[in-house]
């Protein structure tokens, strides 16, 4: 055991995490269903919980592949590494027909909770759509009041919490309360106004 | 206050009422809208946008048309955004709070029964006057939303205020 000098404990394992664009294959799907049929990661999502792969070789095809930036995350060990969740940013809403921010959600396999793949995931989109779409000056985040695992996620990601906002969101029909969290660009200084936070789960 | 407030749908007479803070630079500064000067387009926004809207909404004091109140929908059908704008004559005298108020009880009262929940009002950080009329009229300050709001060429930080259906209606 190494006799630390300050506070931190000894640093985990590198954990790899990678984003990748998703597939038509039946590996997808199926790594798609490990999630996206588990009542405890949709509970804080709009959907409902898939019953069938069919339902997800769909949403892959006619939502995933279309849309503006979607990404596979993978993380673990071996190669490739598995899929073990989504994470997707949507430019919008146009204002005056002009695009100047986006919003970012993600889901992760049960399993693969509590390891700090969400948060490395969220910090490489966050880097990914800022380098590929200059206009974008806010890229925002909410997670529901009663996801304190997400808000931590958000904060650890580097971004800034804003406040509650009263039902802002229907979520499976009902209107949730949401923490509205956001990483800006600066007007004055065109760099980004977010929280620096030292690496690590 | 002395004079009576209160709140109709629009017609088209109203519209030489509209052109006086329409036209005024000091009401557009705040708005989303340029100053307009002639009443093509403004009769066009009365018959096109306002006529059709939802819930758009003439302010009146002593029975003149003053100004104007909206709760427009968004993306999510529980919530909706205030908006207003007073003839510069009327400002100061509590008339947008006295407004607000009654918008907030007509619009739960017709518009609840489709699932709104949430009138919420974005205040640019720059305007305390307009700041002060949603807590006035009761609304929650939730926080500063940075950039969130485009404006004449710019994101700006706003002031995000919200009213729910189960909030308690001012007098």
């Amino acid at each position: 055991m190494e006799v630390q000098q300050g506070g931190a404990p000894a640093p985990a394992a590198e954990l790899v995490v990678s984003l990748r664009e998703f597939t038509l294959s039946d590996a997808d799907a199926e790594a798609f269903m490990s999630w996206a049929s588990d009542p405890r990661v949709v509970r804080f999502q709009r959907r409902d919980a898939y019953e069938h792969v069919d339902q997800a070789r769909r949403y892959i095809a006619d939502h995933v592949l279309p849309h503006p930036w979607y990404r596979a995350i993978c993380a673990g060990a071996g190669a490739p590494l598995p899929v073990v969740g989504s994470i997707s940013v949507k430019p919008g809403p146009a204002e005056d027909g002009r695009l100047f921010r986006a919003s970012v959600g993600y889901r992760v396999a049960h399993a693969h909770w509590g390891r700090g793949v969400a948060t490395r995931a969220v910090r490489a989109a966050a880097e990914a759509v800022f380098a590929a779409w200059p206009w974008l000056l806010r890229l925002e985040a909410v997670a529901d009041v009663e996801n304190p695992a997400s808000q931590r996620v958000l904060e650890k990601a580097g971004f800034v919490r804003e406040g509650v906002l009263r039902k802002y969101i229907l979520l499976k029909g009902r209107p949730r309360d949401m923490v509205m969290f956001s990483i800006v660009v600066d007007a004055d200084t065109d760099r980004r106004r977010q929280q620096n936070k030292p690496d690590g789960p | 206050m002395a004079e009576e407030v209160t709140i109709r749908r629009f017609e088209l007479s109203d519209m030489d009422a509209m052109m006086a803070w329409a036209s005024d630079p000091q009401v557009a500064a705040f708005c989303r809208w340029e100053p307009y000067a002639s009443t093509g387009p403004l009769l066009a926004f009365l018959r096109d946008t306002v006529l059709p809207h939802p819930w758009f909404r003439a302010i009146c004091v002593s029975g003149a048309v003053v100004g104007a109140v909206s709760v427009s929908p968004t993306p999510e059908r529980c919530r909706g955004e205030l908006g207003y704008v007073l003839a510069r004559a009327h400002w100061g005298k509590g008339v947008a709070t006295a407004t607000v108020r009654r918008a907030l009880r007509d619009v739960f009262a017709e518009l609840e029964p489709e699932g709104l929940r949430r009138v919420e009002a974005l205040v640019d950080v720059g305007n305390p006057a307009s700041q002060r009329v949603a807590e006035k009229a009761g609304f929650r300050r939730e926080g500063e939303l940075r950039r969130h709001y485009w404006h004449k060429g710019r994101a700006r930080d706003m002031v995000m205020y919200s009213f729910l259906s189960s909030d308690p209606l001012p007098e």
